[in-house]
């Protein structure tokens, strides 16, 4: 073995940075050795009862679960108190959270500028009383950690393997559009009408509350924005550099303005869109995750062209972004000391570039490239995470850019959407979930992914994209055993062993199946169970949420709520539903097919050896598991008999979950696949499978083939992919120009190549022809992976030396070093087996 | 397999690679070929030497069950401690063992397919042939040795819209090449040794009717429509082909004969990632210990090429010795990468 040093691998270093922005960057990535930082700070009513953790928002984290209390207690523990005014307990719920949030984060948290920053705007991470009265103090915790609560029922559905689900905060695309157009000037002018149209009896009631809470919401970014712009202009006051102190004198009246007024120029409006945006984070005491901005590169760009005509240098534009950049990445801050898996893994605060237009126009421009030159120059750095549509008339120079970014990034800085099959998606969203009048042909362009790729509409549209992550592969193992767990679940703190009891439908002994379609029949009514035992967690928390954890703020950016004085938590919004994102697809497809090879169609063995082997985690069976890893078919060969299995599974679940809705706000389930770390950690839970994997190897991920199955190469993996989503129309328009999407949440998948493949120009345009390729044959999002896996050994050894090494991974990026040891190996099993 | 009840010629393949990046232009499927009319020192694909069909043992994934050796009709197999042996007087190929094994540690090498299922199956990346230029690769082994089955299958892509590119070692009747010529939109053509002598004691034969088929093709392709639709490619070997004389007697020949039809020289730098397919076939390999070519060398050698023909036509490709203080990016991690190429 040759003796690996960094020295071999070049690692991505940023590029073109002026003195300001390394240094801010820099400065950044200091972490936990920096004097100023944007940590949880907790304040308090001060009651004896106070809640401040709302931990239903991470009930879909399953790392934080053993610290669901700790965190609650030390928050409480480290809270200030905030004094109330003297009536503030008389106020409706939704009222005091609006008033304690907005006095917090002005009058509270302090300000600062960081030298040289160009955008105001630090602390924003905070976590505030829940202002419960002791009656709803007392409610809430009976509801979340009594018996038979949330907690319990989430703990139980995850520890069995069923998977997990929670009401979620963040993961939507507020109005940022509107709000810089109209100012929060014209949201307040807004929400003061509606509130004079109220009856007076509305007034009273929950209506008046809500909307009562807006108006205070409102004004939350204005105070905030007078309290910078007195600290700006004081600094520039003392600032003995002639440049900086022009530069904050600009900042002060860029804040006396916005985001209050309209936005008149390019600063201000990044300047705007910045508060705004981190205020909903602030709003939701949520650090970002899936917070998204949409489409900057078109929103923003009437802003840039104007400054550009006005005699803005478009590099003075990169650094205002840059700047922008650096802010986005210091939401992190608030678990910058838990260095775990998916914890410090991206938290999905999406842009969205490129893309079509009305009547099927590219809509790439000039500040599309810009920003991708600022992520170019900035990188590696994980947020904002960037998505770049693409399609088939995407421009040569923007493919150009996007292959060139891919290879000097190791893998790409962004993710790819792919616009016919998303739109597709949508369209059938609009039919399936009565949004027609919503989600029309001519608005269908305006979708844009949040958090990683999940595809939703903006400013109107809250569709809870990671809130409900079912283990589909729990149905087959419920159609093995007619409804109970294969294995005994033992609690991992206790050592105590629960007996496995009949949990779902009797659908009979598996052993006295006589065809592969009674076995499948178990397994279509275990997979509609699972369905709606998921939906009934949901709306525990759901419920609870709603209840209990209004965010007025965010109320106040999303179209819908304010029309129907509702809350957002409280399905306020246009289009509002909640996504089931099915983890463990190919798993289930590739275990479906196994038993369908070894039991029925070449009676390798009888069901029972198939569930003995299962139960003994294969021991003692190699021979059978050989046979159910390598004989079996599988999905992602681009085999068509396969994928029509899969495709027959997808259509089971996709069309179950459709039927769902919340019954506490009326949310309807739609379907999607983004698997986030669960493949991973799951895989310890889920018992063994028919497919030939031992419990405590990964499942698959999204819509990935299972890991190593996919021996045909990318372009039959992503074949198999296009396929199951529904594929193409043979004739007819399909749902959008000849696509079909049967997931319009949209589908993660993850592609790792050979950096080989983009070794000189000749192979660089091979690499872009696949990307187009991809286009027409496979699925809504891409991550792309360009990877070596003595790099990542290397890696593992030595730590030290890879700190800004990036990996991509269901579509969220990490830290190669900072990611847990079973996820390193994971990916580099996967770049061991590519075969290109 | 769906078989089909016409009459058709079958053929015996060896691999089907798709999204390769290095078998012609775009994105392309290669179709491997069993049987070869050469047999070169430094073949890294030894097991397309032979026509009729071979099975391998590789050790990655063998559960020892001893399946394969109760399977074998003919008592060819045996489980000892170095893992399977194959006794390869006794083994007729008939695939029983791999068919049997459980977790494809026994792997055969060759595989009967018919015209429209193989067509069918290369059909399936159609949409990434479209938007990269690319197509099909009839590689090997040489495919001019299953003449009629690489007609049909020619004729069926064609009749399909697929771009087709045959890649030769030359050594086959001129009858061939006149049959096949017409279906085929490139040709890759292996030139590898100048000097007659050198050629047969490299290869096991001469070059005599190699160049003149090179010649004929370039006579054909510049009658054709499309005319510079040749590719040239030269094995760099080490103490062989890799001699100053030799890339300059090939390019005269080029400049002298080819001239005209030939878009592209490429000089393809040895490579010793094929070690362990020898093993497995149970063979010795001579060049197993050889060094890579150095850059150096490789860029030498491309000057010499420039000095002759068109400059722009001549590039080279492969590892090299020392990648690691070089520029030359690692290419050739995935060994597939290799497989096709010049033999």
């Amino acid at each position: 073995m040759k003796q690996q040093t960094s020295a071999n691998h070049a690692v991505k270093e940023p590029k073109g940075l002026s003195d300001r922005i390394r240094w801010l960057r820099d400065y950044y990535f200091k972490g936990t050795g920096r004097a100023w930082n944007n940590e949880f700070t907790a304040w308090t009513t001060a009651t004896p009862w106070d809640v401040i953790y709302n931990e239903m928002t991470f009930y879909i984290v399953p790392e934080t679960y053993m610290l669901l209390s700790t965190l609650g207690a030390s928050y409480l523990q480290a809270a200030r108190p905030v004094d109330l005014p003297v009536d503030f307990w008389s106020w409706p719920l939704v009222e005091r959270r609006a008033w304690f949030v907005r006095d917090v984060i002005v009058n509270r948290v302090p300000q600062e500028i960081l030298p040289g920053d160009l955008i105001a705007g630090a602390r924003f991470n905070i976590q505030t009383s829940m202002c419960f009265t002791e009656k709803e103090s007392k409610k809430w915790l009976k509801l979340v950690k009594g018996r038979g609560g949330a907690r319990e029922k989430m703990k139980w559905f995850h520890d069995h393997g069923y998977g997990n689900a929670g009401a979620t905060s963040g993961h939507l695309i507020p109005g940022h559009e509107r709000v810089l157009k109209i100012g929060w000037k014209g949201v307040h002018a807004e929400l003061l009408s509606r509130y004079n149209t109220l009856t007076e009896p509305e007034r009273k009631g929950p209506k008046g509350a809500q909307l009562r809470a807006m108006v205070t919401a409102s004004a939350m970014a204005r105070d905030l924005a007078y309290k910078y712009k007195d600290l700006c202009a004081q600094m520039a006051q003392r600032e003995k550099d002639p440049i900086r102190k022009q530069e904050l004198s600009m900042m002060a009246r860029n804040l006396s303005r916005v985001p209050w007024e309209p936005a008149a120029n390019f600063w201000e409006a990044v300047q705007a869109l910045w508060l705004n945006h981190m205020l909903v984070m602030t709003d939701e005491n949520y650090p970002g995750a899936g917070v998204s901005f949409g489409r900057v590169d078109q929103y923003l760009y009437p802003y840039y062209h104007a400054s550009i005509r006005d005699g803005m240098d478009r590099d003075f534009a990169k650094e205002i972004l840059k700047c922008f950049w650096v802010h986005a990445n210091t939401a992190y801050d608030a678990m910058i000391r838990n260095g775990n898996q998916g914890i410090t893994a991206g938290f999905g605060q999406l842009i969205t570039l490129s893309g079509l237009g009305a009547q099927g126009a590219d809509m790439t421009n000039d500040l599309t490239y810009v920003i991708l030159e600022v992520i170019d120059e900035m990188s590696p750095i994980l947020e904002p995470k960037p998505n770049v549509r693409l399609h088939r008339h995407t421009p040569e120079a923007l493919l150009d850019k996007v292959v060139e970014m891919i290879e000097s990034s190791q893998g790409a800085p962004f993710l790819l959407n792919f616009d016919e099959r998303s739109m597709a998606g949508m369209m059938l969203e609009a039919r399936r979930a009565d949004l027609e009048h919503l989600i029309t042909p001519d608005n269908v362009h305006d979708y844009a992914p949040v958090g990683c790729l999940e595809n939703t509409m903006v400013g109107n549209d809250r569709s809870g994209t990671v809130d409900n992550n079912l283990n589909l592969l729990k149905a087959v193992e419920l159609a093995l055993t007619g409804g109970r767990d294969l294995i005994p679940y033992t609690d991992p703190m206790t050592g105590k062993t629960e007996k496995p009891k009949q949990d779902g439908p009797k659908t009979g002994d598996a052993t006295t199946f006589r065809t592969w379609e009674a076995f499948w029949q178990a397994y279509a009514r275990q997979t509609r169970y699972i369905i709606q035992k998921c939906v009934d967690l949901y709306d525990v928390s759901e419920s609870i949420r709603a209840q209990f954890f209004p965010t007025p703020y965010l109320s106040c950016l999303v179209q819908g709520c304010a029309k129907q004085a509702r809350d957002i938590t409280q399905g306020g919004a246009e289009i509002s539903l909640t996504t089931l994102e099915a983890v463990t697809f190919a798993t289930t497809v590739d275990s479906l097919l196994a038993v369908k090879y070894l039991v029925f169609d070449k009676k390798v063995c009888t069901m029972a050896e198939l569930l003995a082997a299962l139960q003994a985690n294969w021991q003692g069976h190699e021979v059978l598991q050989a046979m159910a890893k390598n004989r079996a078919p599988k999905y992602g060969r681009d085999d068509d008999e396969a994928d029509a299995l899969a495709l027959k599974v997808m259509e089971l679940w996709c069309d179950e979950t459709w039927k769902h809705r919340t019954k506490s706000t009326n949310r309807r389930f739609r379907p999607g696949m983004l698997s986030w770390n669960y493949w991973a950690g799951d895989g310890f839970i889920l018992s063994a499978s028919p497919d030939g994997r031992t419990k405590g190897q990964f499942l698959s991920n999204a819509i990935c083939p299972s890991n190593g199955a996919d021996i045909k190469g990318p372009t039959a993996n992503a074949n198999s992919v296009g396929k199951v989503l529904g594929g193409k129309a043979v004739e007819g328009p399909g749902d959008w120009d000849g696509y079909f999407n049967l997931l319009p949440n949209g589908a993660s998948h993850t592609m790792t190549f050979n950096p080989s493949i983009l070794r000189d120009p000749e192979h660089k345009a091979k690499f872009k022809a696949f990307l187009k390729g991809y286009a027409r044959q496979g699925g809504t999002a891409l991550q792309i992976n360009m990877l070596d896996p003595d790099m990542l050994k290397d890696a593992q050894t030595h730590p030290q030396n890879y700190r800004h090494l990036l990996v991509r991974v269901t579509g969220y990026n990490a830290y190669f070093t900072t990611v847990g040891r079973e996820l390193q190996n994971e990916v580099i099993e996967r770049v061991s087996h590519n075969k290109f | 397999m769906k078989t089909h009840p016409l009459k058709e010629p079958s053929g015996t393949i060896l691999e089907i690679t798709r999204m390769s990046t290095e078998d012609g232009p775009g994105l392309r499927t290669t179709v491997f070929f069993k049987g070869c009319s050469l047999a070169c020192l430094w073949c890294h694909n030894p097991e397309s030497i032979l026509f009729k069909p071979q099975v391998q043992w590789l050790g990655v994934g063998c559960l020892g069950c001893g399946i394969c050796v109760r399977t074998c009709p003919e008592n060819a197999l045996a489980l000892t401690d170095d893992g399977i042996v194959i006794n390869r007087d006794r083994c007729t190929g008939c695939g029983l063992c791999a068919e049997e094994c459980p977790s494809t540690a026994m792997e055969l090498l060759g595989r009967k397919w018919q015209v429209r299922d193989l067509a069918d199956e290369l059909a399936r990346d159609r949409a990434y042939f479209e938007q990269s230029g690319g197509g099909v690769t009839l590689s090997g082994g040489e495919a001019a040795l299953q003449m009629d089955f690489s007609l049909a299958l020619l004729k069926e892509l064609r009749a399909r819209g697929i771009s087709t590119a045959l890649d030769t070692c030359g050594q086959a009747p001129q009858a061939v090449f006149a049959d096949l010529l017409p279906y085929v939109d490139l040709l890759l053509f292996d030139l590898k040794e100048i000097d007659p002598v050198k050629h047969k004691q490299f290869t096991g034969s001469g070059n005599e009717q190699i160049l003149a088929n090179a010649v004929y093709a370039a006579k054909f392709k510049s009658d054709h429509i499309y005319p510079q639709t040749i590719w040239v490619r030269t094995p760099v070997i080490p103490g062989m082909t890799d001699t100053a004389d030799n890339i300059r007697g090939l390019g005269g020949f080029i400049r002298d004969h080819l001239a005209g039809a030939v878009s592209r020289w490429e000089l393809c730098a040895f490579n010793n990632l094929c070690r362990d397919k020898y093993k497995r076939l149970g063979l010795v390999w001579p060049l197993a210990d050889l060094a890579l070519p150095e850059k150096k060398q490789m860029e030498a050698l491309s000057e010499i090429a420039r000095s002759v023909v068109a400059p722009d036509i001549v590039s080279w490709s492969g590892s090299t010795k020392l990648i690691k203080d070089e520029n030359q990016r690692p290419d050739n991690k995935a060994k597939n990468i290799l497989k096709p190429g010049c033999r």
